[in-house]
């Protein structure tokens, strides 16, 4: 449990100001997976010790 | 990593190949990388918002090379949060919050920044109106978007040269010097993108070399060298960098035999309106005829 604990964590405060950097729809934070869902573009965003990658082509496209 | 920009139709700009160059040369242990050419810029645009009186609370600065806005702007006491986005992790200072973007996507919501800050980067983008766009739209009412690019004068003696040498060598030519854009069309593409009060303004600086070689070191050494799509791919003969080089010195030398290369700066400012801001008066609402005040008929 420790080790999940210091995984580094985005700045809640960045997290609020992102949004898909293709339809500009809100982001949803899945905490568990680090991503950042994008419902309408069907695409998760990974964030990588705490950095998001908001780039289209390194995100994970979502099945239906 | 493929940009989203790079399969557009008529990009000019490879940014997948800047980027990568860029990451190559920040993981390079050895050699000092040559900044001055982003400290130039970091420090006009610290010192004008030094000048400028209002608070910003929170600032996005666009893939700020070298960090050299980053730690100018900390000392400054009228800015508050200040996030930083790059295109590649590489590129992004770890010990403070940032995030991965290409400024041609921005994934910021609308009307969620204060300030918005952009040091020569704007020149390397395809789509510059769409990214101006977009940065608008992040900006809160009076927000203020500032930034710094190369211009159209900008490695004009290198263009010059090049092109002659290979005109000579090959009777024909390929793109070499990536074509930077002019300040006027800067100043209509601000006003185009929804921008108020938008003030663009120039300067040069002249830095001299020893020779055309030790120009294209630092150009190669910033991620500054060719990244043209129409870019020749086979490689070129070292006799057509010589004679450039000869064509250079001839051309755009000192007396003392160094040559000069120019870096042709923009600053280009822009506000989100807002009610407060200064207006043109509506159209109808004068009550004094143009034709008397030209003639001085008013008083």
């Amino acid at each position: 449990m420790d080790e999940a604990k210091t995984i580094a964590q985005p700045d809640p405060k960045l997290l609020e100001l992102l949004v898909c950097p293709l339809t500009k729809a809100t982001l949803r934070y899945d905490r568990e997976a680090q991503e950042l869902i994008s419902v309408k573009a069907k695409l998760a965003y990974p964030i990588r010790d705490g950095i998001p990658i908001m780039l289209p082509s390194e995100a994970r496209e979502l099945e239906d | 990593m493929s940009a989203a920009s790079n399969g557009q139709i008529g990009a000019v700009v490879d940014r997948d190949l800047t980027t990568r160059r860029r990451v190559r040369q920040a993981s390079a242990e050895s050699g000092a990388r040559p900044t001055f050419l982003h400290d130039v810029s970091a420090e006009e645009l610290t010192d004008r918002l030094a000048v400028t009186k209002r608070e910003f609370g929170c600032c996005l600065v666009i893939d700020d090379a070298y960090s050299a806005l980053r730690t100018r702007i900390n000392r400054l006491a009228n800015i508050g949060d200040v996030i930083s986005s790059a295109p590649h992790r590489a590129l992004l200072e770890t010990s403070t919050g940032g995030v991965v973007a290409d400024e041609e996507v921005l994934p910021f919501a609308p009307e969620s920044l204060d300030l918005v800050l952009s040091n020569l980067t704007l020149h390397l983008t395809n789509d510059t109106p769409g990214t101006l766009i977009q940065i608008r739209r992040a900006l809160k009412p009076d927000g203020l978007f500032s930034a710094s690019l190369f211009g159209s004068e900008t490695l004009t003696e290198l263009r010059q040269s090049l092109l002659a040498a290979e005109a000579e060598a090959a009777g024909g030519v390929s793109p070499r010097v990536l074509p930077f854009p002019d300040i006027r069309d800067l100043g209509s593409l601000l006003q185009r993108a929804g921008f108020a009060l938008p003030v663009t303004d120039q300067d040069r600086l002249t830095v001299r070399y020893d020779t055309m070689f030790d120009l294209m070191r630092d150009l190669r050494l910033m991620g500054l060298a060719n990244s043209l799509f129409q870019r020749s791919r086979h490689p070129s003969k070292r006799s057509l960098f010589l004679r450039a080089a000869e064509i250079y010195a001839e051309r755009y030398s000192d007396r003392d035999g160094r040559i000069r290369a120019t870096f042709d700066y923009v600053y280009l400012s822009g506000w989100a309106p807002h009610e407060s801001q200064q207006l043109p008066a509506r159209r109808g609402s004068a009550n004094v005829s143009m034709k008397d005040a030209l003639e001085g008929r008013d008083r």
